[in-house]
């Protein structure tokens, strides 16, 4: 197989995969989430948006989907996948007072 | 949720009609250079005047809140108060929570750093308790999510109350006067850490500051405040940009900043590693009773509102960690007195705190 092809095969598998997960939006504007609760399936992607005009972090201690996003400077994007069925509570390191329930379903 | 009149004066209502207060000569699209010259402040009758608007973002709440799973009764906040000034709740029976946290200095202890067990002192500034209830984190680091969690910790820190948690219990047990009154406030459990908790942090929800000058003035009082002070609030506002942390009626975001002060301290980094904007960063105080409450900043280095304001212009440590929100500010002297004027107004008329007898 030519090394052109397999990069479009490869590709389109990455496609594929992708496309049976939902992506949704949140965005951090003014200190807080744009949401307070939030549901998603197993496998869903959240993409953190800072629209704010200072960093914000995205965290979380819940069992099953804990983790820290790091330094999120302003108009910067990242994502983070659920893969475990639970609520999870996520804030801000920085800024606490921001909270956002996440409710992941199977 | 409880009125606040248990131990501040009940809020009033807000006043159905609000003398609303614009700056003459300043548009809003001129507010953030207000202070450069000496501005006048007068009555205006319209309630969208940026001023008015700013003054709608500190308006007291009219009442305390208290969590569902640890609601507010008469007997738990005096069991609580009890406990909050008993120096038996440290090993060498000298120090109370109240040793660090006293009324006499705005519910602080007046120290650059707090002293601990051995007389030995610590490393951050004892934080006031003043309206600790509408609090969302606690700790100068963030470390305690309620009070409840908080009220034990240092209890049982071996460098401030040193009384291990069991001893604690043991020797609360071996007073017969508390035995009664944990068991008329929590009948199924008794004397134990989480009821010890729950009463300390009940007790400490109802130190909340008085009604202020300031809260007179937002509310149409325009005798109450000074022209002086009057000009710092819009500073506070504007150009100083204080309100970018210190927002809300209690003054603080609740949240954590490096404020480029020169310490080995990395504050909120050690609980939230990997972030490289909570090293130096220390959680917002509140800014009630702030000229009671000297001196200042997490390891009491600033002596007085004056040198705060100093430190601010001058816009501390240049560092990758450094807020954002810092930076020097090119305030003049005049500016800078107004805002430690505007400061004082938000000192309350706190009423003496009577000492509670303590079981025997």
């Amino acid at each position: 197989m030519k090394p052109f092809t397999l990069v479009l095969l490869l590709a389109f598998a990455a496609g594929s995969a992708t496309a049976y997960a939902a992506q949704v939006s949140i965005s951090q504007k003014g200190k807080v989430f744009s949401q307070t609760e939030l549901a998603v399936k197993k496998g869903d992607v959240v993409m953190f948006v800072n629209d704010d005009a200072v960093t914000h972090n995205v965290m979380s201690t819940s069992s099953g989907n804990t983790f820290n996003l790091g330094a999120q400077a302003p108009g910067v994007s990242l994502p983070f996948t659920f893969n475990n069925a639970g609520e999870t509570v996520i804030t801000c390191a920085i800024h606490p007072t921001m909270k956002l329930k996440v409710t992941v379903a199977n | 949720m409880q009125p606040m009149g248990i131990r501040a004066a009940c809020v009033a209502a807000a006043a159905t009609s609000v003398a609303i207060i614009a700056i003459v000569g300043a548009t809003s699209s001129n507010l953030a250079s207000a202070g450069e010259s000496p501005m006048r402040v007068a009555l205006q009758s319209d309630q969208s005047t940026p001023l008015a608007k700013m003054k709608a973002d500190y308006r007291r709440p009219a009442t305390i809140p208290f969590p569902k799973d640890n609601p507010y009764s008469v007997e738990k906040a005096s069991l609580g108060k009890k406990l909050f000034f008993d120096t038996r709740l440290s090993a060498a029976n000298i120090l109370s929570c109240g040793s660090c946290h006293s009324p006499a200095y705005g519910w602080g202890d007046g120290q650059p750093t707090g002293v601990g067990h051995g007389m030995k002192k610590l490393g951050r500034r004892s934080p006031t308790i003043v309206n600790a209830a509408f609090g969302q984190i606690f700790m100068w680091d963030g470390r305690a999510g309620s009070l409840e969690e908080q009220a034990l910790g240092p209890i049982r820190a071996d460098v401030e109350m040193n009384l291990p948690v069991d001893q604690l219990i043991e020797k609360l047990k071996g007073i017969d006067g508390y035995r009664p009154l944990f068991q008329a406030v929590f009948p199924a459990q008794g004397i134990a850490p989480e009821t010890i908790a729950k009463a300390i942090a009940t007790y400490e929800r109802t130190v909340v500051s008085n009604r202020a000058p300031f809260d007179a003035w937002i509310e149409g009082d325009e005798t109450a405040i000074s022209q002086e002070a009057a000009r710092g609030f819009v500073l506070f506002n504007t150009k100083a940009r204080c309100v970018d942390c210190h927002s809300g009626w209690n003054f603080t975001d609740d949240s954590f900043h490096d404020i480029g002060l020169a310490s080995t301290d990395i504050g909120r980094a050690k609980i939230v590693p990997g972030i490289e904007k909570m090293k130096f960063a220390f959680k917002t105080p509140g800014l009630r009773e702030i000229s009671l409450r000297g001196p200042y900043m997490h390891d009491g280095s600033v002596p007085t509102l004056q040198a705060v304001m100093d430190h601010y212009n001058r816009g501390g440590i240049d560092r990758p960690s450094r807020s954002a929100q810092i930076k020097p500010l090119s305030l003049s002297k005049q500016e800078s007195a107004d805002l430690v004027a505007f400061m004082k107004t938000l000192n309350s008329d706190l009423a003496p705190t009577s000492a509670p007898l303590l079981p025997r």
